[in-house]
C-alpha cells in the first residue's frame, strides 16, 4: 500500500518534533518553526493544536514526551523491494550502493518491465568502466566542493580542456544521457558526459566562487486548435515546461511556453510534429525559422 | 465534515490535480464532476501541498487555478506530496510512535503485553481517559506486519511482535535514491526514503522530465506487483475518447510502456476476451484488482517479443496488419547530423544511405499513421514519402498544405 500515513508528511513532522522532545530541546517556538518548515502550508493550523489539546497524546504540556528514543521506523517491504529493483537498472553501476540488508528481498518488478519506446538509441554507456570513473569523479567533486579539470571532445571533434566548478548533473530520459552543468568565472558550460575523455579533481573551491549563471528563458506563444484530441496531446507533451494556457474561443487556445535558448531547435521540431493544430505566433524569429523549413519542403515536394 | 488538508481517498484528488496540471485554463464552474464546495476543498488542499507551484489568473469567466513548473529547475517532483497526505486517526498516530518506541531495542512482546505497556508506560502521562482495546491493537500490529515494519513470530499459542530487521545504510544510498526518485517510474517510493535523510542531494537536474505520472503510482504499483507475481488482473478503464464510462477488462499484464517524449504510460497486456495484445493508458485506469495466477505467462511473453518487432508506439493498427513505409530525405553537405538523427531516433526498421546527400528510412509497422508526428520533424528535407497505407501519405501532405496556409504561404 503506497497511500499510507506511515509515509506521510504529518508522521515525518511529528517524528522530528518528538526527536526534539526526546533531546529535551522542544519549545512552542521550535514546534511552530518545524511544522512551518517541514509540513504543508496549513499544517501549522492542525499539528500544534492536536498536540496541545492532546487529541494526539504524544507531547505533554511542558513539551516533553514519554518516548524513550528518537523515533525511527524500519524500512517497509515496499521500500526495500523498490531499492532491490534498482539494482537491475544499468545506471546503478554509476552509484554502486551497498547491497547489505537486501540479500533476501525480492525486487519489486522483474528487469525489463519498463519499455521506453521512444527513447533515443544512442544513450550513454552506463556500464563502461571509463564512463563510470568520470561520473564518480564528477560526483565526488560536487560532494567535496572541488574544482574539476575536464578534457572532452567538442561537437566538431576537437579536444577541449576546461577548468570548472561542477554545478549540476543533468539527466534526460529522452536522450538517456547525462550532462554536467559547470561554471567558471568566465562562463557556464554544459558538457555531455559521454564526450568526457579525462576528469581530474582539483583544489577545493570557496562558496563565494560558486556563481553559475542562470539560464535565459525565452517566450514562445502558440495558438492551438483542439482538433483530434490536440489539446490534451499538446498540453501533456509540453507539461514539463513552465506554461500558461488561455481559451481564446470555442476550440482555440493560446499557450505561452517558457524555454531555454539552447533548446530552440528541438522545440521547433517538436512544434512541427503537431502539424497544423499548432501555430507559432511569437516570437517572429521562431516563426521565420519554421516558415523557412516549410518553404524548403515546398520546393522539395515530389509527391507521386 | 470539517475541512482537513489530509485526505482519505486518493481518487478524487488524482483527477483534480491532473486537470490543474495539464490544462490550467478552467475556472471553478467548469469542474463539473463535483459540487463547487468540493472544488473549493480540493483546490485548497492542492494549494496547501504545492503552494509554491500553484498559479492564478483572472479571466472573464472567473479565476483560473493552475499548476505550472519547469521540471528542469526543481530537484524533486512536487506531485509526490499528494501521496503524503493520507489522513489517520488519533489512535493510528499514537500507536505508531509508541509501538515503535516500545520495540526499539529489539524487544518482542505479545499484543496483550503491548497494550499493557502502551497504557502503563505512555498514555499514563496524559489526562485523556482514552484507552484502546486489544482488538484495535491486534489490527494495527497486523497492518504493520503486512507493511514489513514489524515481524510476528509464533511461540506456543502466542504471537510475539518485534521490529523488522533493517540494516540498510540509507545515507550510503542517498545519491542513488535522489536520482531514481525522479527517474524511476515508481519514484514516489524513493521520495519517501529521501524524507528519512537529514539532507537531500540537490545536484541532479532532470530535462524532458514528465511528472504527471506520479499521480498514477498506486495503479502502477498494483500492476507491477501482478507482473512480478505473474498474475492476471481486472482493470477498470475509462475510454475517454468513446463513452467515458468505466469498463472492466480481464488481462494478463506484461510490460509498462513509457513515452519519454510525451510522459504517457501504458500497460501492455494480453486481453483474454479479445485474444490479443492491447495497450491501456495508466491515467485512464481507475482500479486494478489482482486475479488468478497465470500459468501461460511465458507464452504471452513470447507473443510480446514477436509483437515488438513491428511496433512504433502503442498502436496495434487493425488486426496486426503491417504497413510498409519509406521516407527519403535529402540533406545538405553541412547536415550530416540528419542520417545520425535517423539512426538515433528510429524504432525498428533500417536506414539506407543512398548517396552523399540522400538517406532513406524503411520500416514495417502495425500502424504507420503513428509515425506522422515524427515524420513531420523532418519537414524541409523530405524528398519522398511512400506508404502501403495511402491515407498516411495523403494525411501528411494534406496537413502540410494546411500548414502552408496557416503561415500565409500558398498551397
Amino acid at each position: 500500500m503506497l497511500f499510507s500515513e506511515v509515509y506521510g508528511t504529518y508522521y515525518n513532522v511529528l517524528a522530528e518534533l518528538l526527536s526534539k522532545a526526546v533531546e529535551g530541546d522542544l519549545t512552542q517556538e521550535t514546534m511552530f518553526r518545524i511544522v512551518r518548515q517541514k509540513g504543508f502550508e496549513e499544517s501549522v493550523l492542525t499539528i500544534p493544536e492536536a498536540l496541545k489539546n492532546q487529541t494526539w497524546p504524544l507531547i505533554t504540556k511542558d513539551c516533553t514526551t514519554p518516548l524513550e528514543h528518537k523515533p525511527t521506523m524500519p524500512l517497509t517491504t515496499l521500500q526495500k523491494r523498490w531499492l532491490k529493483a534498482l539494482l537491475n537498472d544499468p545506471r546503478i553501476r554509476l552509484f554502486d550502493p551497498p547491497m547489505e540488508g537486501l540479500e533476501d528481498v525480492e525486487p519489486l518488478y522483474p528487469p525489463d518491465t519498463f519499455v521506453y519506446f521512444d527513447r533515443y538509441n544512442d544513450g550513454d554507456p552506463f556500464e563502461d568502466p571509463e564512463y563510470i570513473r568520470h561520473f564518480r569523479c564528477i560526483l565526488s567533486a560536487i560532494h567535496h566542493k572541488r574544482w574539476l579539470r575536464l578534457q572532452f571532445t567538442g561537437n566538431k571533434g576537437t579536444t577541449h580542456c576546461w577548468k570548472c566548478i561542477p554545478y549540476k548533473l543533468e539527466y534526460s530520459a529522452k536522450d538517456d544521457k547525462f550532462r554536467l552543468i559547470s561554471a567558471n568565472s568566465r562562463s557556464t558550460l554544459s558538457i555531455n558526459l559521454g564526450r568526457v575523455k579525462a576528469c581530474f579533481l582539483l583544489e577545493p573551491y570557496a562558496d563565494e566562487d560558486y556563481r553559475p549563471k542562470p539560464m535565459k528563458k525565452r517566450i514562445l506563444v502558440l495558438e492551438l486548435t483542439d482538433d483530434r484530441n490536440a489539446l490534451e496531446r499538446v498540453m501533456l507533451h509540453f507539461s514539463h515546461l513552465d506554461k500558461e494556457t488561455q481559451r481564446i474561443d470555442g476550440n482555440r487556445y493560446k499557450i505561452t511556453l517558457y524555454y531555454e535558448q539552447e533548446d530552440e531547435t528541438e522545440l521547433l521540431i517538436r512544434v512541427l510534429s503537431f502539424g497544423p493544430v499548432l501555430k507559432v505566433v511569437f516570437p517572429d524569429d521562431f516563426v521565420k525559422k519554421l516558415c523557412e523549413r516549410l518553404e524548403k519542403q515546398k520546393r522539395m515536394r515530389t509527391q507521386d | 465534515m470539517a475541512y482537513s488538508e489530509l485526505i482519505k481517498n486518493f481518487d478524487r484528488i488524482r483527477d483534480y490535480m491532473r486537470q490543474f496540471y495539464v490544462y490550467g485554463f478552467k475556472c471553478r464552474t467548469e469542474y463539473d464532476k463535483k459540487s463547487a464546495r468540493s472544488y473549493d476543498n480540493e483546490r485548497r488542499r492542492v494549494e496547501s501541498w504545492l503552494g509554491d507551484f500553484m498559479r492564478f489568473r483572472q479571466s472573464p469567466d472567473g479565476k483560473n487555478v493552475f499548476l505550472s513548473v519547469d521540471s528542469r529547475s526543481i530537484p524533486a517532483n512536487p506531485l509526490y506530496n499528494a501521496f503524503k497526505a493520507k489522513s489517520f486517526t488519533a489512535g493510528d498516530v499514537t500507536f505508531h510512535f509508541y509501538i515503535l518506541d516500545l520495540l526499539h531495542n529489539g524487544e518482542d512482546y505479545t499484543a496483550q503485553e503491548i497494550l499493557n505497556l502502551f497504557c502503563g508506560k505512555y498514555l499514563c502521562h496524559f489526562e485523556s481517559d482514552w484507552q484502546p482495546d486489544i482488538s484495535t491493537i491486534r489490527k494495527k500490529l497486523k497492518e504493520y506486519v503486512s507493511l514489513g515494519i514489524l515481524r510476528a513470530e509464533k511461540r506456543g499459542r502466542e504471537l510475539y511482535y518485534s521490529r523488522a530487521a533493517d540494516s540498510i545504510d540509507l545515507q550510503a544510498w542517498a545519491d542513488t535514491i535522489a536520482f531514481f526518485s525522479e527517474e524511476n517510474p515508481l519514484g514516489v517510493v524513493g521520495s519517501t526514503l529521501l524524507d528519512k535523510l537529514k539532507t537531500q542531494p540537490d545536484y541532479y537536474q532532470h530535462k524532458h522530465h514528465y511528472m504527471l505520472h506520479a499521480l498514477d503510482s498506486q495503479i502502477l504499483l498494483q500492476l507491477l506487483t501482478a507482473i512480478g507475481e505473474k498474475k492476471a488482473v481486472q482493470i477498470t478503464h475509462i475510454n475517454q475518447r468513446k463513452t467515458g464510462s468505466p469498463v472492466v477488462h480481464t488481462v494478463c499484464p506484461l510490460k509498462i510502456f513509457i513515452s519519454s517524449q510525451g510522459g504517457r504510460q501504458y500497460l501492455l497486456c494480453y486481453h483474454y476476451r479479445f485474444r490479443k495484445m492491447m495497450f491501456f493508458r495508466l491515467d485512464y485506469i481507475q482500479k486494478v484488482e489482482s486475479g488468478a495466477d497465470e500459468r501461460n505467462y511465458a507464452k504471452y511473453e513470447g507473443f510480446y517479443r514477436k509483437f515488438l518487432t513491428h511496433l512504433w508506439g502503442t498502436s496495434t493498427g487493425i488486426e496486426y496488419n503491417v504497413d510498409h513505409l519509406e521516407m527519403t530525405l535529402h540533406f545538405d553537405d553541412n547536415e550530416q547530423h540528419i542520417p545520425q538523427r535517423l539512426e538515433r531516433e528510429k524504432r525498428n526498421g533500417r536506414v539506407e544511405i543512398i548517396d552523399q546527400n540522400t538517406v532513406r528510412y524503411i520500416v514495417d509497422v502495425y500502424d504507420a499513421s503513428e509515425t506522422l508526428p515524427w515524420l513531420r520533424t523532418f519537414i524541409g528535407r523530405i524528398e519522398k514519402l511512400e506508404c502501403s497505407d495511402e491515407h498516411v501519405v495523403k494525411k501528411f501532405y494534406d496537413d502540410l498544405a494546411q500548414m502552408y496556409t496557416l503561415y500565409g504561404g500558398e498551397e
